[in-house]
Parts: structure tokens; sequence; C-alpha cells
């Protein structure tokens, strides 16, 4: 492009890109037209020779779609990054608006358009990165754009805007790029359910980069593939591209490429354009097939739309929520109608990135974070995908390549999220940036966390704290807005994750669709349970169809090669606990009254076992992430309970570096929080993707990060395998998606497991996909568990008793649930098995983590609170256990009794005082502490306690651990503090999820139960020192006093001061005065005395008596 | 008007003739309700100013009567002279007086004959050949009179001493304890304030005993070239750490065995804690700073919440019991 034209052309383009959106739908001859002025049309020109080139690469591209790109081209010619990304938002913008409008008329065409802002945002980083690094680049994205004009010109030309803008920023932008690669793979993974074959190439593009041959071959069978698929297709898909994308960053091009070819046999017109185009590609041909599949799609476009909605609904909260970038994104999203969900997605799929790039390991919790978020993207339309692709990308960019990128990734991201507030100021300062941004501050706040737990805690740590700031502020914001519009948004998140995976499951299944619709509808509120739900009901369906695993099965390649693939990984979990749930019959029915709850649970479930695996995996790293974050939560949690999610989170992440980015997270758990039952679930899933995503960050960091990352991408893809393979029951799916995961961890692990099998991945990993399929199982569990919560009391007991077994027994329970709850259960079960114990303890002590949180939130819903939140998720994990496991009592009381039993064993704080027996002391003074909370209706105090046990702990490896699971309690008890109760105790058992998944890897190393696991624990439990101390200091908080009454002993004689009590009062000249002024005050007071400082007073007589106190002289 | 205090009625009744003769005269009896203002209002009327003042030295009296314009009720009641008859009495507290009449009154002796400081009620009484005006102290107005009013034991502001007042505002209970000391004492009085500080040296210009100090107390170096060693030290400044303020001063201008005088706002030291433990958390304070407490007594009803310490200020060894 003319960088000449491009400075006019950007002034230009604002002024006209607004006529041109108007006119953009009609076509390119209203360009021209505006044209006519000359400054207009040279830059035009310039536009034009882009758009030209791109045609040319995009053969099919429509022109009228040129005229659009034109415009953007001539925005993309303004070559100033800044002002690309504004233009390219104004366009992107205009053109969502545009094609909203258009598009609109058509529920396919408006989820093309909201792909499309998806797809923009994701393609404008692409093609921001690409102008940036190479102009070249930018032609091919122009062709992109075309393309994407034919389907959704608006989503090519903010995608290539965008993508330019992050090009500019260099690798970050190019990994965005991958990302909206990805986003595209998704799409046209969507396509592919329709049409298998474009799912897989989409699996592929991402795939292409880790493992192309995986994703083409979709087949469920793929563990990677069909893990990646199940999980967040969308988010997933979009994480697997991301990173395979950031790995890859130029292959990540071709995969993208590989990515359109997919997508251009089902959508010719996507066009094979550039690699970059590929991207934008993608996402045309999601549209596409969005528009093709309409019918299909257009279930799943209008639950995005309805997502949408109830993000909009919370519309404020949402876009602070999805992060100043979000809001931008949001804003444009909110312009055109359809835009929020665009913008939610972005969000969502920032987030989502956020933690695959941070850890793969981790991404799991990242995912669940991200999944949150992305959710609604994802809910929105497949578009959301795209967008989280992007914002993946982002995030694995950061991840994968040195932390450098990801550092001004991440700054951006931060400015971003400072910014956010400010979407133009965001484009501007971080082109590159400003795109993740623009999904959402979560996601930049993930990215930053990601690049501060992978290592580059430098500068970025700092920007990324300062968004992590922000976000919590937007946050607290959106959440004072409206708390429904927060937990809205947060569910938004995880929906976006949920959604994403969910997204893609629609777009494999029509049916899905409608049943995320249905979902959303009925939790309305929450954008989470809606796309939990639509995730659940796609899961569903998806499971009864194959097809959708195809997506997972592209996702999952993608994951499994990239390091990043944890994210998708976490994502898949996200989806398997979600198909899960769907898959149970039982579930469904669940589902329906609290779907969400169910859902969440699932999904924070999922997230757990990520976490959990990841932590596994991660072991010491992780551990001390987790350890680290709790600390920062604590802070965080003062300032604000609902971030105290994501403060648990952001903090972990900051133990390592600086987690101003985990804050984001948190936030969006802190939103769940909000929400309450969802938002708990959600909240937990946040958690525990911030857990995942500091065990990724561990793991990165350690150096693992792309083992873990496989590990993490294997696990999802197992399930999603598994859910492939078996199509069965959701239940069935959820756990045979476990068992698939583990399985294909295993695999895949063991593949990748390079890294993690110097960390000891083979075991890890499987027991890692153990876990993470026992841990939803657990979650499932847990949610009986917290049906039966109010019996958490009893649970402590039981675990004190059960505790030797209970983690045996949570394993098994997990097994058995997750043999009841799937066929599969088997071959989850052999493959955990072989994982061994671990990965059943893994599971257990995510279960048990989740439970001893369930507990903890169901003791303190006992006393008072919870119960709303308690039951919702009681009830959601009740009929998941039940219609899962068979055993819904065995399933509660094994995870009432694993929780206590793993989380005394695992960390000893357990949830049971009286657990603590068998604890380890450390243990103990966690677990009391722990308890006290509990008990304590107040969240704080709790953590107070908790922090304070930690801190203890913290002298100990294992201590540190449990202190940092109980940090993570705390965390999540000041976030249900903060949040309703039901979010908070959400959130805190997905953070106890966490903490206990880490205090098991500590009981396990005590009890050396497990062996292996123990190790990485013990490691784990060893980093989570520092957090300990963050949440001391927060701990206390007494306002300012000059006398403490307390502390000083008055003399009896002088212990009133009153007048009455003096010597000779009676009959004393003040008498009368003392009459009058004793019973005044304020006013009254003061009018008495001035009439007594006239002079009128009379007093009678004066006594020359001494009343005076002497004080005893020596 | 005769020895002691001219009783007001009689004046009164006296002009009340007087005037409601010209009043009426003029005026014709609209106005016989109103006795003392229609007769003020009618002889004013007339213009004749200076009957009315030249009666007597009333001037204080004149002030009151004319300010309040009430009905004739109050005036028949309010103000020392309520009584026909007036005493004056020495307090214990050496230099303060006692009004005995209908209602009694707190005085002191005005320094300056003629002036009222702030508007305050003066009383003279005329023994013998000489006049002597009184000046009335509210204790509403003055911690000080407060505690005497309260019956604090010692006040150790005598005639002929030098003190040194902390927070001495517009200088209305600067004035008083001017009068107390007399000539042959001196009142460093320190504030910080120049609105108030104005007020202040107004008196001072018309009080030779008084020197005015605006300055901080706070940094009793930029003062210490103005004040000698003083005998006591009276603190009226509501500050937080008003204890550390006096204790400054104390080291620097009060001589050993010297005694404080000091008056505690609880709600400045901190408004959420019981007062009794606020006075409690003060008085140890000055145990700290060579600063011995001697008694306490609350100002109640005449302030609230406050109280009044008094102590000796490096007690010599002898004195200590």
């Amino acid at each position: 492009m003319a960088e000449q034209s491009s400075v006019p052309s950007d002034l230009y383009k604002h002024v006209y890109s607004f006529l041109l959106e108007n006119k953009f739908t009609k076509a390119a001859q209203h360009f021209i037209k505006q044209a006519k002025v000359p400054p207009q049309d040279e830059k035009e020109t310039a536009g034009l020779l882009d758009i030209f080139n791109f045609w040319v690469k995009s053969p099919e591209a429509k022109k009228r779609k040129a005229l659009p790109i034109g415009p953007e081209n001539s925005d993309s010619p303004s070559a100033k990054k800044a002002k690309t990304a504004e233009s390219s938002s104004e366009e992107s913008s205009s053109d969502d608006e545009e094609a909203a409008v258009a598009a609109k008329a058509a529920p396919t065409a408006a989820k093309a358009p909201r792909p499309a802002k998806s797809d923009s945002s994701s393609s404008d980083d692409s093609s921001d990165e690409e102008e940036a690094v190479a102009k070249k680049p930018a032609a091919a994205k122009a062709p992109v754009k075309t393309p994407v004009v034919s389907a959704v010109r608006k989503k090519d030309s903010s995608s290539s805007s965008e993508s330019s803008e992050d090009e500019a920023k260099a690798p970050a932008a190019k990994r965005k790029a991958p990302a909206a690669t990805p986003k595209v793979g998704k799409a046209a993974a969507v396509t592919p359910k329709a049409a298998a074959q474009k799912k897989t190439a989409s699996s592929s593009s991402s795939e292409d980069s880790s493992s192309e041959d995986e994703a083409p071959t979709k087949t469920p069978v793929k563990p990677h593939g069909l893990v990646k698929t199940p999980p967040a297709k969308a988010a997933e898909s979009s994480s697997d591209d991301s990173s395979s994308d950031e790995e890859e960053a130029s292959p990540s091009n071709k995969t993208k490429s590989g990515a359109y070819r997919a997508v251009p046999p089902s959508a010719a017109a996507k066009t094979p354009a550039a690699k970059d185009s590929s991207s934008s590609d993608s996402s045309d041909d999601e549209e596409e097939e969005k528009k093709k599949k309409v019918p299909t799609k257009a279930v799943p476009v209008k639950t995005t739309p309805a997502k949408t909605v109830t993000p909009k609904a919370s519309a404020a909260a949402k876009k602070a929520e999805s992060s100043s970038e979000s809001t931008d994104s949001s804003s444009e999203e909110e312009e055109a109608a359809k835009k929020p969900a665009a913008k939610a997605t972005p969000a969502k799929a920032t987030p989502a990135k956020a933690t695959p790039a941070k850890a793969t390991p981790a991404k799991a919790t990242p995912a669940k974070a991200t999944p949150a978020k992305a959710t609604p993207a994802k809910a929105t339309p497949a578009k959301a995908t795209p967008a989280k692709a992007t914002p993946a990308k982002a995030t694995p960019a950061k991840a994968t390549p040195a932390k450098a990128t990801p550092a001004e990734d991440s700054d951006s991201s931060s400015e971003d999220e400072e910014e956010a507030k400010k979407p133009v100021v965001i484009r501007v300062k971080s082109t590159a940036v400003k795109i993740t941004v623009t999904p959402a501050k979560e996601d930049s706040s993930s990215d930053s966390s990601s690049e501060e737990e992978e290592g580059s805690k430098t500068v970025k740590v700092a920007p990324a704290t300062a968004a992590v700031t922000v976000a919590e502020v937007k946050e607290q914001g959106a959440k004072t807005v409206t708390v429904a519009g927060a937990k809205a948004t947060v569910k938004v998140v995880e929906d976006g994750s949920s959604s994403s995976s969910s997204e893609d499951d629609e777009e494999g299944t029509v049916k899905v669709a409608p049943a995320k619709a249905t979902p959303t509808v009925t939790r309305g509120k929450a954008a989470e349970s809606s796309s939990d739900s639509d995730s659940s009901s796609e899961d569903e369906e998806e499971a009864k169809k194959p097809a959708a695993k195809v997506t997972p099965a592209k996702v999952t390649p993608a994951k499994v090669t990239p390091a990043k693939k944890s994210d998708p990984s976490s994502s898949d979990s996200d989806s398997s606990s979600e198909d899960e749930t769907p898959a149970k019959p039982a579930a469904a029915a669940p589902k329906a009254p609290a779907k969400a709850a169910t859902e969440n649970s699932s999904d924070s479930e999922s997230s757990s076992e990520d976490d959990e695996p990841s932590a596994k995996k991660a072991t010491p790293a992780s551990v001390a992430k987790p350890a680290s974050k709790p600390a920062t939560p604590v802070t965080k949690a003062a300032a604000a309970e609902s971030s105290s999610d994501s403060d648990s989170s952001s903090e972990d992440d900051e133990p390592p570096a600086k987690k101003a980015t985990t804050s984001s997270v948190p936030k969006s758990a802190s939103k769940p929080a909000i929400l309450v039952t969802k938002a708990a679930e959600s909240s937990s899933d946040s958690d525990s993707s911030s857990d995942e995503d500091e065990a990724i960050a561990n793991k990165a960091t350690s150096k693992p990060a792309t083992p873990v990352v496989t590990k993490s991408a294997s696990k999802p893809a197992t399930p999603v395998v598994t859910k492939s393979a078996p199509a069965k029951a959701a239940a069935e799916s959820s756990s045979d998606s476990d068992s698939s995961d583990s399985e294909d961890q295993a695999a895949a692990a063991k593949k990748t497991t390079t890294k993690p099998a110097a960390k000891r991945p083979a075991v890890k990993t499987p027991a890692k996909a153990a876990e993470s399929s026992s841990s939803e199982e657990s979650s499932s569990e847990e949610e009986e568990a917290s049906k039966k919560a109010v019996k958490p009391a009893a649970t402590p007991k039981t675990n004190a008793a059960a505790r030797p077994k209970a983690k045996e027994d949570s394993s098994s329970s997990d097994d058995s649930s997750d043999e009841e709850a799937a066929p599969k259960p088997a071959a989850v079960k052999a493959e955990t098995p072989a994982s061994a114990k671990k990965a059943a303890e893994s599971s257990s002590d995510s279960s048990d983590s989740s439970d001893s949180e369930v507990e903890t939130e169901t003791a303190k819903t006992t006393p008072a609170k919870p119960a709303l939140t308690n039951g919702k998720p009681a009830t959601p994990k009740a009929t998941t256990s039940a219609v899962k496991a068979t055993k819904p009592t065995k399933a509660a009381e094994s995870s009432s009794s694993e929780e206590s039993s793993s989380e005394e064993e695992a960390s000893k704080k357990a949830v049971k005082p009286t657990a603590t027996p068998k604890t380890t002391p450390a243990a103990r003074p966690k677990t009391t502490p722990a308890a006290t909370p509990k008990t304590t209706p107040a969240a704080r105090p709790k953590t107070t306690p908790a922090a304070t046990p930690k801190t203890t702990p913290a002298a100990r490896p294992k201590t540190k651990e449990a202190s940092s699971s109980s940090d993570d309690s705390s965390s999540s008890s000041e976030e249900e503090e903060a949040a309703v109760k039901a979010p908070a105790a959400v959130t805190t058992p997905i953070a106890n999820g966490t903490v206990n998944g880490k205090r098991k890897r500590d009981g396990e190393a005590s009890e050396d139960e497990e062996e292996l696991t123990t190790p990485k624990n013990k490691k784990a439990a060893t980093t989570t020192t520092p957090q300990t101390f963050p949440k001391v200091s927060k701990k206390i908080n007494v306002p300012f006093r000059r006398i403490r009454e307390e502390e000083i002993d008055v003399d009896n004689r002088l212990a009133d001061n009153s007048f009455d009590a003096k010597r000779g009062s009676d009959g004393d000249w003040g008498q009368r005065a003392n009459d009058v002024l004793r019973f005044t005050k304020g006013k009254s007071f003061r009018h008495e005395k001035t009439k007594k400082k006239r002079g009128s007073y009379c007093g009678g007589a004066i006594s020359q008596s001494v009343n005076s106190i002497k004080f005893d002289s020596d | 008007m005769t020895p002691g205090f001219s009783p007001r009625g009689g004046d009164r009744g006296g002009r009340g003739g007087f005037r409601g003769r010209g009043s009426f005269g003029d005026r014709g009896g609209g106005r016989g309700g109103f006795g003392d203002r229609g007769g003020r209002g009618g002889f004013r009327g007339r213009g004749g100013g200076g009957g009315f003042r030249s009666p007597s030295g009333e001037g204080g009296f004149r002030g009151r009567g004319g300010g309040r314009g009430t009905p004739r009720g109050r005036g028949g009641r309010g103000g020392f002279g309520a009584g026909r008859k007036v005493t004056v009495e020495p307090h214990r507290h050496e230099g303060v007086f006692i009004c005995r009449g209908k209602e009694d009154a707190l005085v002191t002796k005005n320094m300056v004959i003629g002036e009222s400081v702030y508007g305050e009620k003066r009383m003279n009484v005329e023994e013998g050949e000489t006049k002597i005006e009184y000046r009335a102290w509210n204790p509403f107005r003055s911690k000080l009179a407060a505690a005497i009013l309260g019956g604090v034991d010692q006040i150790h502001i005598k005639p002929g001493s030098k003190v040194m007042y902390l927070g001495a505002a517009s200088g209305t209970t600067v004035s008083h304890v001017s009068d107390i000391v007399g000539p042959e004492g001196l009142v460093y009085a320190v504030e910080f304030s120049h609105r108030s500080g104005r007020d202040l040296l107004n008196v001072a210009k018309k009080r030779t005993n008084i020197i005015p100090i605006i300055e901080d107390a706070r940094h009793p170096h930029k003062y210490r070239m103005l004040v000698g060693m003083v005998d006591v030290i009276f603190a009226d400044v509501a500050q937080p750490d008003q204890t550390r303020i006096v204790a400054l001063n104390a080291h620097n201008f009060l001589k050993n065995g010297g005694h404080f005088v000091i008056s505690i706002k609880a709600n400045c030291i901190d408004s959420t804690a019981a007062p009794e433990a606020v006075f409690a958390a003060e008085v140890k304070k000055m145990g700290s700073e060579n600063m011995k407490p001697q008694e306490q007594l609350t100002l109640e009803p005449y302030e609230r919440d406050h109280a009044i310490v008094v102590g000796i200020y490096r007690p010599a060894p002898k004195n200590k019991k």
C-alpha cells in the first residue's frame, strides 16, 4: 500500500469510511463515487491497487467487497497502524454495521457480520501484522478482505485492518494473524461440521503448524483433532490456530492458507488468497459457511445474537469486561447490532488465547477463563471464534515466542486495557495490541498474564498489571453498571470458550444452535449460561453428531502441535465438560433448570481439570504460580471481590511475574462470581483457567510450555475424540472426552512430552488427562457434592476419615462417575489408569478442590449466603452427577469425601478441619483457616485465615501449595464475598479446585499415593510461597485510629465525663444549661449554646467548691 | 447611682418614666406596651442622645439594654443588674470575682475601663471614690471560665503571673486572663490564624500586658525571642497533637515547676473514640513529656466532650509528695 496515500486515506477513510460503510453494502461504486474527491481517489487508488492485488490473489473476491476493501486498503495504506486501526475499526464497524444491516435481514447475514467482526478483528490483526511486517501480506490481506467482503466484508476489512495493526506489532501480530487463521479454521471447522472437510481444513490449517495431518484427518479418532474440536471448538480451534500460528508465525499463515483451502472448498468465494487472507478467508469461510449453513448456523447465529444481546444488555458491562479493547470492538459491534457478540467473542477469544499462550498446561485454566469470555464471542457467532483466534494468537505468540513479542503485545494489551475504555486510543497505541485488546481486555490481560507467566515478566508485567487494574476497574464498572451484565460478560467470556466450543459444535451440528438459543434464553442474563447451555446443547448435539467432533479434532491437532494447544485443550475440556453435561440426558434436564450451572460447573470442572493436569504437569512451576496467584488474589480480592477470582488468577500469574493480565482474567472470573451460580462456575472456570495459565506459565517458563500445551491440547483432544468416537451421550462424551483427552493427551503428551517429559510428561499427561476428565467428573461430583454441599461439614469429616482413601476414592469415584457418565469410561479409565492413580488423584484433586470449594461454599452457604449459589451449583452438579454418574450419591459423597480428602490430603488445607488429622500439620493450619472461612460467611475473613495458614505453609513446599490453594480458596472466598455468594462459591470452588489440585498434588506427594504427581506438586508447592505474602498484606485493613480504646485504661473516676457525674453537679450554676443542652444535638445544640453565649443565661448561685478529679500524685 | 451596681431597674424606671413621658407627649400612646423601647424610641425620636447617656456611666448597661431591645420582661430580669443590689466578691481564684445578685456571674476586673472586648456586659461598682468596672466572663465562651465555674482546684493564673496562652483566638479569654494577671503580669498570646489574630491584636493594643504572637505554636523557636520564662501555659489549641505542642512550648518557656492548663477537646483527638479514653490517652501522653497532670475536670455542660487538665511541669523534687 502506498503510505503516501495512506495518511490522507486515513483521514478520508475515517470520513469516507463511515460513508462507505453506509454505502458499503451496496457496492464499490459508492466508494468510487466517494472517491470523487481527489484525495480519496488517490487513496482509493492505492487501496484499489492493493485491493487488486488481493483480488488477484483471491480470484473470486467480489468487486463489491473489493470496494469496501478498498477503503480498508486505503486505511491500511495509511499504514499508520494507529490510524489504520482506527480506520479499520471504523470501517470494520461500519462494515459490520452495514453487513449487519444487510445481513441482519437474514440471520445468516447477521451472523456473518458478527463473525466478520470477530474475524475482522482477527483478520485485522493478521492483516495488521502482515502489513507491519511486510506490506505484501497486507496485499494478501486485501485479498482476504475481499473474500471477507464477499462473505463478510466488514469482518475482512476489520480483520485486515486489525491484522495489519497487529502485524505492525510484529510477531505478536503475526501470531494474532495465525490466531485469526485459527479462527478461520474454526469457522472452517464450523463449516466442516456442516461439511467436515471445511473443518478439517480449518483444523488442519491450525494444526498445520502443529500437525496439519491431524487436522485434515479430522477423525474423531484423532485425539488431537477430536479433542480440540470438542472442547472449545471455536475457542480451541482459535486457540489452537493461534498457537499454531504463533509457533509457526509465518507457518501459521500457511496453515491459514491451508485453512483457506479448506475453507475455499466450503466457500469458493473465500478464496485462496494470501495466507493472511486465509485468516480472513477463514472468517469469510466461516461466514460463508454460516451463510450456507445458515439454517444450522442461523441457529447458532441466533444464539450468538441472543448472547450478544445479553451481553449487550449488559452491553456496557460486557464491553468493559471484554476489556477496553473489547469495548472498542464491542462498540463497533454495538454499532453493528451484532457487534456486541463479536466483541464478546473477541474478548473471549483473547482470554482464551491468553490462556493458551500463557501455558499450554495452564491453558486449560486460561482456556477456561478465556472460555468464559470466549463463550460470548462464540455464542455470538462462529465469528467469535475468529476473534478468539486472534486473541489466542496474540497470547500464543507471546507464550510460544519469547515473551518479548508477547510482552509488546501484552504491553499493548495492557495499554489497550488501560485505554480499554478508549477503543480508538487503544487501537492507535498498539494496533496489534489493540487488536488483541479489542477482543477483550481480558484477553489483553490474559495475554499479559500469559506473557508474564511465560517469563517475560518484564515490562509487560507492569502494563499487564495496569491493564489488569483497568480491567478490574472496568469489570467493577461493568459490575456496577449491571451485575447481571457483568456476569453476562463474565459468562460471555467463559461462554466464549465454551461457546466457542459450542459454536464449533454448533457448526458441526446444526442442532446445537437451537439448543444454544434456548439455553441462552433460559439463562437470559448470563451469557455464560446461555453459552454454556449452548455449548452443552451443542455438545449434546455434537455428541450425537460426530461431526462436531471433527471440529474439535481440528482444534486438537492445532493445539497438540503447538504448545498453545493447551488453550484448545482447556477449551476442549470446557467443551468436554459441556459435552458431558449435554451428553447426559439427565444432565440435559439439569441443564434446563440450571444448565448454566451444570455447564458452568462442567466447564469449571474441565477447567479445573485442565488446571490440575497442567498444574500436575507443570507441577512445580504451576504450583508455584498458583501460590503466587493466591497472594495476588488476596490483594485484588480486597480491591474487588469479583476480581477476587480474577485476582487469584492474576495473583497466580503475578507471583511468577506480574500478572496484571491475570487480573483481567480474574476479573472475568469475578464477573462470573457476580453472576453467581453461573458465574461461580464460570468463575471457577476462569480461576481454573488462571491456574492453568499459571501452570502453563510455569511450564512455559520451565520450558515445557509446548509440552504442556500439547498435553492440555491432548487432553481436550482426547475428550473430543472420545466424544466423536462414542458420539453417544453427552455424559459419556464428557467422560469419554476426558478419557479420550487423557488418551490423546497421553499420545499427544507423549509426543509433545518432550518438554513435559522432562517434567514427567508421560505420567503427568495421562494423569492430567485423567485428572482433567476426572476433574470434570469431579466437577460433576462437586456439583452433586454442592447439592449435598449442605453437608460440607460432614464432608470434611468424611474426608478426614476418607482422606486416606479419599484420594483413591475420589479417583475411583471419579472414574466411576466417568464410567457411569460415559460408556467410554473404560477407555478413559484405561488411559487414566495408565497414568495411574495419579490421574485419578489429580482428578480427585480437582474434584476435591472443586468439592472442597463447593463444600466450603456450601458450608458458607449453609450459614447464610450460598444457599442459592450452592444450590444452583449443587443442582447442576447433582443433575450432572446424577446423569453422568450412575452413582449420584456416591459421586456427591465421593466428591465431598474426595474433596475433603483431597483437600486434606492434597493441601491439608482440607476444607474440613477434621480432615486435618490426616493432613500434615501444615495442612491442618490451612484447613483450619479454610474451615474458618467456610464457616464464616464472609469470604474475606476466610481469606485471611487462609492467607495466614498459607503463609505458614509457605515454609513447606507442600504447605506452600496448600497455601496457594488456600490462597485460591481465600481468593475464591473473597470473590464469593465480593460476588454474589453463589458466584463466590463457584469461584471458590474453582480456586479451590485449582488449589485442591495443587493440594492434592501436595497431598499426594505427602501421601505418596501418587508418587509421580507428588514431585510436581511439591514443586508447585514451592513456588507458592510468594503469593502468601501478598495475601497477608491484604488481610490487614484497620482504620486509622489515634486512640485505641481497648489499649487505654480509664480511671474509674474519669470514666464518665458527663456533668451529672461530676461532683457538686446538683445545684451547680451550670445545671440548668446541662438540662437544656444535654438532650440537644447538632443544630439545636448549637442554637442553644449560642443563646447561652449571649449572656442571657441565668444559672443561679455560683459555688466555689472544688469539683475536679485529682490524679494520684506520688 | 450609688454604691454597688446601680440598679438597672432604677435607671430604667427613671428613663422609662422620662421617656414615657416624652414619647407619650410626642407620639401618643401607641407604644405604651413597650415601655423601654417605646420610651427609648421616643427619646431618640426627640433627637436627644445626650440625655440618655449622660445619666451615668452605665454605658455597659446601656449597651445591654439597647442592644437587645427585648421586651420589658426580660429587661427586668436580664443581666447582672437583675437584682437591685449587686455585690462583687472575690473568687477563690485570685483575680477572679463573682458578681452576686439575683443571678450570679463570674467577672473579672476590667483592666481597661469602659471597654468591652467582645460585647460582654460590664458592671460598675463604685467603692468609695473609686470606680471599678467588672466584665462578665461567660463560661460558654471561655473554657477557662468554664473550668473555674466547674470547680477546678487551681488555675495557677493569678495577678502578676506570666502566662503563655496557646490558641488565643480572638482574645476574648485572653482579655480576661489579662484582667486576672493585671498590670504586673504578662500574657503571651499565641495564635496562628491571622484572621482571629487581627482581633487579638486589637485587644492587645489596649491591654499592655498582652503580647500577641501570630505564629504556629508548633514552632516555638519562631517566637522564642519574644517570650521569656512563663509560670503557666494555658492551651486551648484543639489539635490532635496538642499535648505535643504544649510540651514543646513548655520545654522552651515554662519554668520548672510551672504549670499547664490544657483544655482537651476529645473530638479533635479522635472523634471515634470515647471522650474518656481520649482524655486518658492525653493524660498519659503528658506524663511522658515531663508534664505531670494533677487534676482533670469535665467542662460539661459548658462544652461538650471537653475536659481540662491541670498539671505541673518538671515538678521540683520537694514538690513531689
